[in-house]
């Protein structure tokens, strides 16, 4: 075929493509349309700004984008002015739409009151370069995009080019420097070039248990067998986080890259990605992006004439959390129910249909690129000595600024949350932050200061996991927290192994025993016994961790939990302190009982 | 099986000291061999018959006993050992009492014994004759699983597409059975037996699979699904609130589908739209920051 890309002139022709979409000179009107825009009516805005530029006959081209992270904004609305910046206005409505762009088109005027931010230029990170954008008077007052407290101290390096491009164009991808990174690798470097490069940068996986990624390409690599495989975990199964969801909605072309990087060095012909079926855009975006890829030649026989093969198909899940942990996720691609294997063997040896697999999360795979085009070196200069780079945080609950955050590690919670965050929302106090998925729980306000790294809050019991985090007022209450994420074990629990299946339940019931009124100095003593118990045997991930909220809630809200037990009180008002109907304990029959004792 | 042999057993009249003749006890599990095992050590002769092919009974079977929990094997087997050893037991399988006559002290039994087809002398139980068994392994045909029901043409053509695009793929099962359901709304059970013979799999491991996940359901949901996102920023943001309002709205508990057939009420773990919760969808269509006057407005789309 002609049109399959071979070198790198290839790339800049379609790059000089992309760019002229991108950057095409005229007034460009762009719309954040990922999910979480799309639920806040991004389509409305979208359409009223069509028919706005139709009514003015303007010479104005409007596109979608992925998000931006500063969901809290949504929908975001963005305008870049011919010759002038890129403003962006938030919270916006069809009418304030017709507002906004029919003041523009009568008398080019650009009110300052109404936009969020400035942008005075695009960083192009897998290049290095950037595209600045011009100044126009009537747009100095509004405040520059990376100023504003949501975005200083930001690092955008998996979501370089989120909220930038159309994802559903492969050509503004390439124009921001995406398969650059994938033609080094497979053009001039051997397999295991690349994965000295990636060791070499400190790459470590953001799924969770932060294993050095170089590391288990090796393992991978040097793995006996010719058959390999690599998947991309997007099952991103754990409440509170959005961040892989807003990588494949807005740049899918960052993931596909890094995998085909990925199958290249560790020698794997073909891919998965397993997205949540709870993801229908980005599982959509995502088969757009693969199908673009495909027809370009960056999947499929013989990419960049390199002689390297590599095919990559998408598989849904269908609501099962237990299908993020990597063994879980194997079993359900093959075809059966995701319960988890033992381990060991890893998957690095016996994976999928037993050979060597290598299971990563999306903004790991997301991270290679840069890696590749920018070297190690540089990768290596941002984050901590221990792990290197960016990572994204998910900030919400009672949160000012809610959104998605990319920070190099090492920053506090305490400047996410204030910072970034703008503070905790109607000036309250915060009481807790719950952190890192269901497993780990709430931490209290005296662990913000304590910086992040990949071992996170070091000698806690405490990391950020897949990165979500939740600020609590005071007007929300630990044990009732507690007892939700337990309830999220009792429904995820696959029943595999009885520690879990049955220890969740029983932690449940008394944690509800707490939260009724119905408690005594005993259940303390249980629940400590019940988590130790757990932690030891279960067999998976999802069973050792499940009592983490309750370690961390005995250990940090011993008081809340005293006062609901000895003083039968909540403070802060949400337990009812009776019985309630929803208990996942024991039998309809049972319950019935333990309604009538309770009154 | 024909009754092929008939074993006449006599007491032994000769024996004068007490105690003095013979026993038979009947059935070779626990409590048979520890009768036996008693009498024999008690100076009984015992012979113990067994209608199976070998002694041991169903606490052979088990991992551990009731109710202290200990291991069943560890219990049975030297008491199976020392049966077979004591040369005043004499073990008679695969046997049967067909009668029994005489009095108190001086009986006779006729015991009813079925083949083994090998020589018991010669008999080590190595399992080879299984192996080679003339009569055991004949080839069987396989008869090709039949459905009866047959699909109507929706389905059929559903499942067509599917099967085609998936042959021979070894992980086809999920992608087929997530893809009839997300077309179907559910997984309706004749699709399921016909997909299960289409792919070759064993409906029971179908079953399974399906019924793991929570995605997947096997009754038919109204025209729209609504989903309450239960995640825990959701949470935080009083999304219980937000379900309790759609339970009252709908009539209808969590789970369930209202009178009209048009909303089916779910909750979901997390919908990815945590700064914006709480959070719901109805059908394909999100809401982000749901406040429960807007539940008119939002449900009035969906008819």
């Amino acid at each position: 075929m002609s049109d399959t890309v071979k070198t790198s002139a290839d790339l800049d022709r379609l790059a000089k493509a992309g760019s002229a979409t991108l950057y095409p000179g005229g007034l460009k009107i762009l719309v954040g349309s990922a999910t979480c825009g799309l639920a806040m009516g991004a389509q409305k805005v979208e359409d009223a700004a069509v028919a706005t530029v139709k009514k003015f006959k303007a010479d104005a081209v409007v596109k979608k984008t992925g998000c931006i992270g500063f969901c809290s904004r949504e929908p975001l609305l963005d305008m870049v002015l011919p010759n002038g910046p890129r403003i962006s206005f938030g919270n916006m409505t069809p009418e304030k739409t017709r507002e906004v762009l029919s003041a523009y088109f009568t008398n080019g005027a650009v009110s300052p009151e109404a936009a969020l931010g400035r942008f005075t230029g695009e960083d192009h990170v897998l290049t290095g370069e950037s595209h600045a954008y011009g100044t126009i008077p009537a747009a100095q007052t509004i405040p520059e995009w990376s100023q504003l407290d949501f975005m200083r101290g930001q690092k955008r390096i998996i979501m370089r080019s989120c909220g930038s491009i159309d994802p559903m164009s492969i050509e503004e991808a390439i124009a921001r420097g995406a398969y650059r990174g994938a033609l080094k690798a497979l053009t001039t470097m051997k397999p295991e070039q690349v994965i000295e490069e990636i060791l070499a940068s400190g790459l470590r996986g953001r799924g969770g248990a932060y294993f050095p990624t170089g590391q288990k390409w090796k393992f991978a690599r040097n793995a006996k067998g010719d058959v390999k495989y690599i998947v991309c975990n997007a099952d991103e199964g754990a409440p509170g986080s959005s961040m892989d969801r807003t990588v494949i909605e807005g740049d899918p072309h960052a993931v596909i890259e890094g995998m085909i990087v990925g199958s290249y060095a560790i020698g794997a012909r073909q891919g998965f990605v397993y997205v949540r079926s709870e993801y229908p855009l980005a599982i959509a975006i995502l088969e757009h992006a693969i199908d673009e890829a495909e027809k370009l030649g960056l999947l499929g026989k013989n990419i960049f004439g390199s002689g390297w093969s590599f095919s990559l198909s998408v598989r849904r899940g269908a609501g099962a959390y237990v299908c993020g942990e990597e063994t879980g996720l194997i079993e359900s691609i093959e075809g059966h129910a995701g319960e988890p294997r033992a381990r060991p063997p890893f998957p690095v040896t016996a994976g999928l249909w037993g050979k060597p697999t290598v299971v990563n999360n999306v903004k790991t795979w997301a991270s290679v690129a840069p890696i590749l085009t920018r070297g190690a070196q540089w990768y290596a200069s941002m984050g901590t000595k221990n792990t290197t780079g960016t990572t994204i945080y998910s900030l919400e609950g009672s949160v000012n600024n809610a959104g998605l955050v990319e920070v190099p590690f090492g920053i506090t919670l305490r400047e996410m949350i204030y910072g970034m965050g703008g503070g905790v929302r109607d000036g309250k106090a915060c009481k807790a932050v719950q952190i890192g998925g269901p497993s780990v729980g709430c931490i209290p306000p005296s662990m913000l200061d304590l910086a992040i790294d990949s071992v996170d809050i070091p000698g806690k019991s405490a990391n950020m996991g897949t990165g979500g985090i939740i600020v609590m007022d005071q007007d929300s209450c630990v044990v009732d927290m507690t007892r939700f994420l337990l309830g999220f074990f009792v429904d995820e629990s696959c029943g595999r192994c009885t520690p879990c299946r049955e220890g969740t339940k029983q932690m449940y019931g008394m944690l509800d025993d707490i939260a009724s009124g119905r408690a005594n100095a005993d259940t303390i003593a249980s629940l400590e016994r019940l988590s130790r118990a757990m932690n030891a045997t279960a067999v998976c991930g999802l069973g050792n961790t499940a009592s983490g909220p309750v370690a961390n809630a005995l250990t940090h809200f011993r008081d809340e939990i005293d006062m609901h037990i000895a003083g039968r009180k909540c403070p802060a008002g949400v337990c009812s302190m009776k019985v309630k109907k929803d208990c996942h304990r024991g039998t309809e029959n049972a319950e019935k009982t333990e309604l009538e004792v309770g009154g | 099986m024909t009754v092929d042999t008939i074993k006449e057993t006599q007491p032994a009249a000769q024996v004068k000291k007490a105690p003095v003749g013979a026993v038979l006890v009947c059935g070779g599990g626990i409590a048979g061999i520890q009768a036996s095992l008693d009498l024999a050590s008690s100076g009984f002769y015992v012979y113990l018959v067994e209608e199976s092919p070998t002694i041991g009974g169903n606490m052979a079977r088990l991992d551990k006993t009731f109710p202290t929990g200990d291991c069943a094997t560890c219990i049975i087997s030297p008491k199976v050992v020392a049966c077979m050893r004591d040369l005043n037991i004499e073990v008679i399988t695969m046997a049967q009492v067909k009668n029994l006559s005489g009095e108190a002290g001086n009986f006779t039994a006729t015991l009813s014994v079925r083949p083994r087809y090998v020589n018991e002398d010669k008999c080590t139980g190595c399992g080879d004759c299984v192996e080679r068994c003339p009569v055991r392994n004949v080839p069987q045909e396989v008869s090709a699983v039949v459905v009866e029901e047959a699909l109507d043409k929706k389905d059929q053509d559903l499942l067509d597409g599917l099967v085609e695009k998936h042959k021979g793929d070894p992980g086809a099962l999920m992608p087929v059975l997530e893809a009839i359901n997300r077309i179907r709304g559910y997984l309706p059970r004749p699709l399921l037996e016909h997909a299960a013979a289409r792919l070759e799999i064993p409906i029971a491991q179908v079953l399974t699979v399906a019924s793991f996940y929570d995605k997947m359901g096997f009754d038919a949901p109204g025209r729209h699904v609504i989903q309450v996102c239960n995640g825990t920023s959701c949470h935080s943001r009083h999304s219980q609130k937000l379900l309790a309002a759609l339970e009252k709205r709908l009539g209808v508990s969590e789970g369930g589908t209202d009178k009209q057939g048009r909303f089916t009420l779910k909750t979901v773990r997390c919908l990815g739209l945590c700064a914006l919760s709480p959070s719901m969808r109805v059908d394909d269509v999100s809401f982000g920051r749901v406040d429960i006057s807007d539940l008119d407005k939002i449900l009035g789309q969906f008819k």
